[in-house]
C-alpha cells in the first residue's frame, strides 16, 4: 500500500528523517518495497530566470546561445542550451555554477564548442522531478525573478509503497500506519475529529422520498449497514489538496464525493460507497444474496453475472452493488447528482473473497474487506465522509439515517505476565519497557498486579482494541513487545546443542550414497522438474497409470503430470546439451517417482543414471563404448545401496515397440509391490532418435519406496573362507543362442554341487568366454566356466578333482541339451 | 689350462653382450656352466692335474668361475632390463588430454543443501525427509492455515483429482485432497505426530507453487526448514541458530538481522536478512534470505504437544536462493535445465 508522508503529518509529528521512518516502517514488521520522493528534491543554485534573447550557436547547429535574467541571483547570464523550446520568454529553472543537481551533477563556467557558458536552464528530469527529458520545464505563473527553486514549487511529498502482512488490515490505511509510527518514536497521536456524529443537525430535514427502508437480508453476510442522506450538493472537482493526496498515493482524482470515498478509506481503512438518491428504484436498499443468473454491469463496464452465494446491494428492483467490491455503472454518482445516499458497510471476509474470487474481480474495498474491516469504527469512517462531502461538495445531511446490525460490543481482554514474555525472549526487558509498549500501541493495561513471587514481575490485563482482532493470546503479546523494542536488540548467543537425536532419514542417506557412487564415476548430477508433459511420460508408464499421475489444475501443459521416471528427465538434459553442441555421456538424478502399485499411486525414492554414446566428440585416443553391461555393473552399486543383493534377482525381459526400454536390450528386476524395482538397458532407439538425440544412450533407474528404506538393515554377519589352495577346471557348453547364460550356469552349479557332495566345496562356476561363429552350428554358442573347487581344511588332490569334474560331464550329458564342446 | 680357461673368458666376453633374450641366455648359461657345458668341462680336468699343481689350477679355475658368473649376471640384469623397457613404449606426453569423461559433478543444489545439513548436524539437527505429494492437512490445517486462505486456493497451489490414490501417502482426515506439498514444514507435522519431543530436524525438499516460471520463479523449487522443540526454547534461541549458521556459511562476520513478519504458523514471527556486502552481485547492505518465528501454539495443539510444557523454533529458506546468493547465479532456470557448462563450474 502506498502510503504518504504529508498524510501521515496530518496525525502525527513526524521529524524524523525519510531513513529513520523507513527503518521503522521495516522493524515494525512492514517490508518497504520503495520509497518515492515526489516534488522537487532539495536543491541549492537553482533559481527563477526568464529567457532574454535566443541566438544560433556559431558552431553547433542544434545549440542556442541564450541570454537570461536571474535577477538577484546574478543578473543576465550567457547559457548555451540545447533544448527546443528554449524561447525568450519563458521563465525558467537555471542552475547557477556551484550547484548540484540530481546525480551529484556539478554545474561550473564553461566553454561549449567554443562559447562560454556561464550555468545549465533545466529540463524536468534533470531536476529530479521525473518526466521525459523534451525540452526545459517552462514555469507556469510569474514567480519573481532569482526565487530559489525550492521557493518557487510546491513542497513534495514522500510515498513509501509498504507491505502490510495480512495480519494487519488495520494498517491499510494512513490512521493505521500513523498509530504505529507514534508508537515507535513515542509521539501523540491526534485522530481526525468528526463534526457529524451520527445525529441529524436540527432542522434536518426527514428525506424519504429519497431513502424510504434499509433491510438486510443476509446479516450473516453483512453484520452492519449504514446509510446516510446528504442533499443538495454540488458534484465538481475536489480542492487541491484532496486531489494532491490522491495524487501522491497513485489514485486518480475524479469528483469531489468519489475522492471523498477513496480519501476516506485510505485514511481509515473502512470502503464507502455513494450512490445517486434518485436512481435507487423504490428508495429502498436490500442487503441480499443475488439470484441465481442475475445480472449487473459493474462500474469497469462489464456485464457480470450472478450466483445465490454472492452478497449484493439492491435498490427495490436489481442488484447496484457486488457488496464489497464494484458498484453497478447505473447507480453511482454523476457530475448532475445532487442527492446521494452514502453506504458504509461491514461484510464478512470470507463472502467477498470467494465472491471476488469467482468472479475475478477485485478493488481497494474488496481487498480490505477480504483481510477483515473493524465494524467497531466503521461509523466513525462515516462521518468522518459526511464531513468531507459537506466541506468539498456542500449540501446538508438529511434523514433518516439507517445503521442496521453492529450491535455486537466488542471486549477482548488478555492476561500476560511479564515473566511469560521474558520466558518466550530469552533475554530480560524491564517491566517498564514492556508497559510502555502496550500503551504505546493503544493495548490498555486495565490492571496491573504483582505475582505471587514478586522477583517474577507483574502480571498486566491488557485491553485490546477493536482493531487489532490479531492478538488475542499472551504469545502474540510477546510479538509487540519485541517490535517495539526492537528485534535489532535481541542479544547474540550461542547454540545450545546437546547430541544428536536420532539419524538422518535412510531416504537421505541413500540418496548421498547412490549420488556419492554416481558422482565419483564421472556421473554429472541433474536436477530436473517433478512435473513432466503427458507426451514425455507416455512411453515410459501404462496409460491407466498416467492418467493417474495428472494433476487436476496443471499451470501449463509442459507441466501436468508426476514424473515415473528420472530418465526421460536425463533424456531431455542430453538432448539440450548436445543441442548446445555441449559433448556430454553421463547423466544422473536422484528423487521421488510416482510408480503405481496395486492401482494406487506410490511414491517412491529413485535414482537414475544414463550413459550416452559419444557422438561427434573427437578423441586422440578411443576408448570402448558403453554397452548394456556397463549399466548393469553401476545399477549392481546403486541397488547395494538400499540393501539389494542384485547378482541374486531374477531378471525380467522388458520394452516392447514404442515403449522407453528397447526390447531385448532391456531388462528389469524387482517389483515395486515388494518394495522395489530397477530397469536397466537400452533405451528405445526410435525413441531417442525421435527426440533428436544423436547415439545409443544406455540407461538404469532404481526405485524403492521410502519404508522399504526405512525397515531395519540386518548386520552382516562373517562367513568363514578356507585357506587352502583351489582346484580350477574349465569347462566349455555348447547351447542354443537363446539360452541365457544365467541358466546354463544354474545349472552348472546344481550339477556340480551335487557331484562334489558333501567331499568339498564348488566356490564358483563364473562364464568367461562366449563365443558364436565358425565351428559352430547355426543358432548354437559355446559358454566357457570356470570350476572352482575348494576344501576347507586339505589340499584336493587331481584324482578326486578329476572324478568329480568326469561326473559332472557325464551328467550334463544325460540330463541336460547342453554339448561339452571338446 | 690357464691358456684354455682365458680362451673361454675371452669368448663369453665377446658372446655375451650379443644376447638378448632369456632363451638364448639359458642356452648361453648352460653351454658355459650347465652339466655338460665348457668350464664344467675343464673343472672336470682337475683329477688329471698333477697333485702338487692343484692349488695353483683351482684358484685359476675359481678365479674364471666369479669373472664367468659375473659376466651372466650382467647379462642377465641386462635382458630384465631391456624386457622391462620394452613394456613401456614411447614416453607418455603428459599434456594430452584424459581420452575418459570426468570428473562427475554434484548439482549446485546439492552441494548447497549438503553444506546446511553438515553445519547443522554440528549442532544436533539430523536430517529429516517426508513425501512430496501432500494432503490438505500436513501441508495447511495443521499449520493453522485456515480453509479460506489464499495460499490454498487451486490458484497456488498443485491439487490432484478427488478420484486420486496414494497408497504411501497417509491421510489425516478422510477424503481429504491430495496436492503438491507447497513447504517443507507439511514434514515438521509428520515428525512432531510420530513421537514426543526434543525435536532438532532438518528437512530439505521439493516444494511446488503454481506459479510462472521466469528468473525468480520456478514450479517446484527447494526449501530447507529447520524445527527445534524442546523446553524453554527462546527468541534469543532462534537468532543464536541463525548467527551461527550464516556464519559458518559464509564466515564470522556475516550478520544477520530479524524483521517482524507474520506467518501463521509461527509467533512471534520473523523475515531473517543477511549482511550482503561481501556476496557476488548484491549491490544492497542486507538481503532477505528466509523467515522464522517461534512455533505457534496452534501448531503445537494440532500434533498433541502442551504449549504449556513445550517450546520450538522453526526456520525456512529457499535453497535455490541461497545457492544463488552464494555462487552469483541470477536465474534460478539455470538450474533445472542442467548445461554442463553450468555443473561444471560448482563442483
Amino acid at each position: 500500500m502506498k502510503i504518504s508522508l504529508n498524510w501521515l503529518r496530518d496525525y502525527v509529528p513526524l521529524d524524523a528523517s525519510v531513513e529513520e521512518i523507513s527503518r521503522a516502517i521495516t522493524f515494525l514488521g512492514f517490508e518497504v518495497e520503495s520509497v518515492h520522493q515526489t516534488g522537487a528534491p532539495r536543491l541549492e543554485q537553482v533559481v527563477v530566470g526568464e529567457i532574454l534573447t535566443r541566438a544560433r550557436h556559431p558552431n553547433a547547429d542544434k545549440l542556442s546561445v541564450c541570454t537570461v535574467d536571474v535577477g538577484p541571483a546574478g543578473g543576465v547570464k550567457t547559457i548555451v542550451c540545447g533544448a527546443h523550446n528554449c524561447d525568450p520568454g519563458h521563465r525558467v529553472f537555471v542552475a547557477l555554477p556551484g550547484g548540484v543537481l540530481p546525480g551529484n551533477f556539478q554545474i561550473k563556467q564553461s566553454k561549449i564548442r567554443g562559447q562560454a557558458s556561464d550555468g545549465m536552464m533545466c529540463a524536468p528530469d534533470e531536476l529530479g522531478l521525473g518526466g521525459e527529458h523534451d525540452g526545459l520545464l517552462l514555469i507556469e505563473g510569474k514567480p519573481a525573478l532569482g526565487t530559489p527553486i525550492n521557493d518557487a514549487l510546491p513542497p513534495g511529498d514522500t510515498v513509501f509503497d509498504i507491505e502490510i502482512t495480512p495480519n494487519r488490515p488495520d494498517c491499510l490505511s494512513h490512521l493505521g500506519i500513523a498509530r504505529e509510527l507514534a508508537a515507535w518514536f513515542k509521539l501523540p497521536l491526534a485522530y481526525p475529529q468528526e463534526k457529524f456524529r451520527g445525529a441529524l443537525p436540527d432542522g434536518a430535514a426527514e428525506r424519504r422520498d429519497l431513502l424510504a427502508s434499509v433491510r438486510v437480508e443476509a446479516p450473516e453476510d453483512c453484520p452492519l449497514y449504514s446509510a446516510f442522506v446528504v442533499t443538495g450538493i454540488k458534484v465538481g472537482p475536489s480542492p487541491a489538496w484532496l486531489q494532491e493526496r490522491l495524487k501522491a498515493v497513485g489514485l486518480r482524482p475524479i469528483n469531489n464525493v468519489v475522492d471523498v470515498g477513496n480519501y476516506v478509506m485510505l485514511e481509515t481503512g473502512q470502503p464507502l460507497h455513494a450512490f445517486d438518491a434518485r436512481k435507487l428504484a423504490g428508495h429502498e436498499i436490500v442487503v441480499r444474496r443475488a439470484a441465481d443468473g442475475e445480472k449487473i454491469v459493474t462500474l469497469d463496464g462489464r456485464e457480470r453475472t450472478l450466483t445465490s452465494r454472492m452478497l449484493v446491494i439492491a435498490d427495490a428492483q436489481r442488484p447496484v452493488v457486488v457488496a464489497g467490491i464494484m458498484g453497478g455503472e447505473d447507480s453511482g454518482v454523476s457530475a448532475d447528482t445532487t442527492d446521494l445516499v452514502l453506504e458504509c458497510a461491514c461484510f464478512k471476509r470470507q463472502s467477498i473473497r470467494a465472491t471476488s474470487r469467482q468472479l475475478g474481480l477485485a478493488s481497494d474495498s474488496s481487498y480490505r474487506y477480504e483481510r477483515g474491516v473493524d465494524p467497531h469504527t466503521s461509523l466513525e469512517a462515516a462521518y468522518r465522509a459526511v464531513d468531507l462531502i459537506l466541506e468539498t461538495a456542500g449540501g446538508q445531511v438529511a434523514g433518516p439515517a439507517f445503521v442496521v446490525g453492529g450491535d455486537v460490543p466488542w471486549l477482548r481482554e488478555i492476561v500476560v505476565t511479564h515473566d511469560f514474555i521474558t520466558d518466550r525472549l530469552g533475554f530480560d526487558v524491564p517491566a517498564a519497557d514492556m508497559r510502555a509498549a502496550f500503551d504505546a500501541l493503544e493495548l490498555t493495561v486495565t490492571r496491573e498486579e504483582e505475582t505471587k513471587e514478586p522477583a517474577r514481575g507483574p502480571a498486566w490485563t491488557v485491553s485490546i482494541p477493536s482493531w487489532r482482532d490479531d492478538l488475542d493470546r499472551p504469545i502474540d503479546l510477546v510479538e509487540e513487545v519485541l517490535r517495539l523494542y526492537g528485534t535489532e536488540k535481541i542479544p547474540a548467543d550461542v547454540v545450545r546443542a546437546p547430541g544428536l537425536l536420532a539419524e538422518d532419514d535412510p531416504i537421505v542417506a541413500f540418496n548421498r550414497r547412490v549420488t556419492d557412487y554416481l558422482v565419483g564415476h564421472d556421473f554429472h548430477e541433474c536436477v530436473n522438474y517433478t512435473l513432466r508433459p503427458a507426451r514425455e511420460i507416455a512411453p515410459w508408464v501404462e496409460a491407466a497409470a498416467a492418467r493417474e499421475l495428472a494433476l487436476a489444475n496443471p499451470f501449463v501443459e509442459d507441466q501436468s503430470h508426476l514424473r515415473p521416471t528420472l530418465v526421460s528427465g536425463l533424456l531431455e538434459t542430453l538432448k539440450l546439451n548436445q543441442s548446445r553442441g555441449v559433448s556430454v555421456s553421463r547423466l544422473c538424478e536422484t528423487g521421488r517417482v510416482f510408480l503405481e502399485r496395486k492401482g494406487q499411486t506410490v511414491e517412491c525414492a529413485a535414482v537414475a543414471f544414463l550413459v550416452a554414446e559419444p557422438t561427434g566428440e573427437r578423441s586422440w585416443l578411443k576408448r570402448e563404448s558403453p554397452d548394456f553391461h556397463t549399466v548393469k555393473h553401476h545399477l549392481h552399486a546403486l541397488a547395494a545401496a538400499a540393501g539389494v543383493d542384485f547378482a541374486r534377482q531374477p531378471l525380467v525381459a522388458t520394452g516392447s515397440p514404442g515403449h522407453g526400454w528397447q526390447e531385448g536390450h532391456s531388462v528389469g528386476a524387482g517389483d515395486i509391490a515388494y518394495g522395489w524395482c530397477a530397469r536397466l538397458g537400452l533405451v528405445d532407439l526410435a525413441l531417442v532418435r525421435a527426440l533428436g538425440i544423436e547415439g545409443r544412450v544406455y540407461a538404469g533407474t532404481f526405485a524403492i519406496l521410502p519404508e522399504r528404506l526405512a525397515a531395519d538393515v540386518t548386520r552382516r554377519r562373517f562367513t568363514e573362507f578356507s585357506q587352502m589352495p583351489a582346484a580350477l577346471r574349465d569347462l566349455a557348453l555348447v547351447v542354443d543362442t537363446a539360452t541365457p547364460a544365467g541358466d546354463v550356469q544354474k545349472t552348472l552349479v546344481k550339477l556340480a554341487r551335487a557331484a562334489v557332495g558333501t567331499a568339498f566345496a564348488v566356490e564358483s562356476v563364473a562364464v568367461f568366454d562366449l563365443y558364436a561363429g565358425k565351428g559352430l552350428p547355426e543358432g548354437k554358442k559355446s559358454l566357457a566356466f570356470n570350476l572352482v573347487f575348494r576344501s576347507p581344511e586339505r589340499t584336493l588332490t587331481d584324482e578326486e578333482v578329476n572324478l568329480v569334474f568326469q561326473r559332472i560331464q557325464a551328467s550334463l550329458e544325460q540330463s541336460t541339451p547342453y554339448l561339452i564342446r571338446k | 689350462m690357464q691358456d684354455q680357461l682365458s680362451a673361454l673368458l675371452a669368448k663369453a666376453a665377446a658372446e655375451l653382450p650379443a644376447i638378448a633374450s632369456r632363451p638364448e641366455f639359458e642356452a648361453a648359461k648352460a653351454r658355459y656352466v650347465g652339466p655338460h657345458g665348457e668350464l664344467t668341462g675343464l673343472m672336470k680336468q682337475m683329477g688329471a692335474v698333477p697333485k702338487e699343481q692343484r692349488p695353483a689350477v683351482g684358484k685359476l679355475i675359481n678365479e674364471a668361475k666369479t669373472q664367468l658368473t659375473a659376466q651372466l649376471d650382467a647379462t642377465l640384469a641386462r635382458i630384465a632390463h631391456a624386457e622391462l623397457a620394452a613394456q613401456l613404449g614411447p614416453p607418455v606426453d603428459a599434456t594430452l588430454p584424459s581420452p575418459d569423461p570426468g570428473p562427475g559433478t554434484c548439482h549446485p543444489l546439492t552441494l548447497v543443501r549438503e553444506e546446511m545439513c553438515r553445519i547443522l548436524r554440528k549442532v544436533g539437527f539430523v536430517v529429516a525427509d517426508g513425501p512430496e505429494v501432500e494432503t490438505e492437512y500436513y501441508c495447511f490445517d495443521a499449520l493453522n492455515t485456515p480453509s479460506d486462505h489464499p495460499a490454498r486456493d487451486e490458484k497456488d497451489t498443485f491439487y490432484f483429482p478427488a478420484s486420486a490414490r496414494f497408497g504411501n501417502v497417509s491421510r489425516k482426515v478422510p477424503d481429504e485432497k491430495y496436492l503438491l506439498r507447497t513447504h517443507t514444514s507439511s514434514v515438521q507435522i509428520r515428525t512432531m505426530l510420530k513421537g514426543p519431543p526434543p525435536i532438532r530436524i532438518v528437512s530439505p525438499g521439493r516444494v511446488y507453487r503454481r506459479d510462472t516460471t521466469d528468473a525468480t520463479h520456478s514450479a517446484n523449487f527447494h526449501q530447507l526448514e529447520c524445527l527445534y522443540v524442546d523446553r524453554n526454547v527462546t527468541v534469543r534461541d532462534l537468532k543464536a541458530l541463525l548467527d551461527y549458521i550464516f556464519a559458518s556459511l559464509l564466515g564470522k562476520d556475516t550478520k544477520t538481522r530479524f524483521r517482524p513478519h507474520y506467518f501463521g504458523y509461527t509467533e512471534p514471527s520473523f523475515e531473517v536478512d543477511l549482511s550482503a556486502t561481501h556476496l557476488p552481485k548484491v549491490k544492497k547492505p542486507w538481503i532477505e534470505i528466509g523467515g522464522c518465528g517461534m512455533v505457534d501454539p496452534t501448531v503445537f495443539e494440532a500434533v498433541g504437544y502442551d504449549p504449556a510444557v513445550w517450546s520450538g523454533y522453526a526456520f525456512g529458506m529457499g535453497l535455490e536462493r541461497l545457492a544463488m546468493l552464494l555462487y552469483g547465479i541470477d536465474d534460478i532456470r539455470y538450474f533445472y535445465q542442467n548445461d554442463l557448462r553450468f555443473l561444471k563450474q560448482f563442483a
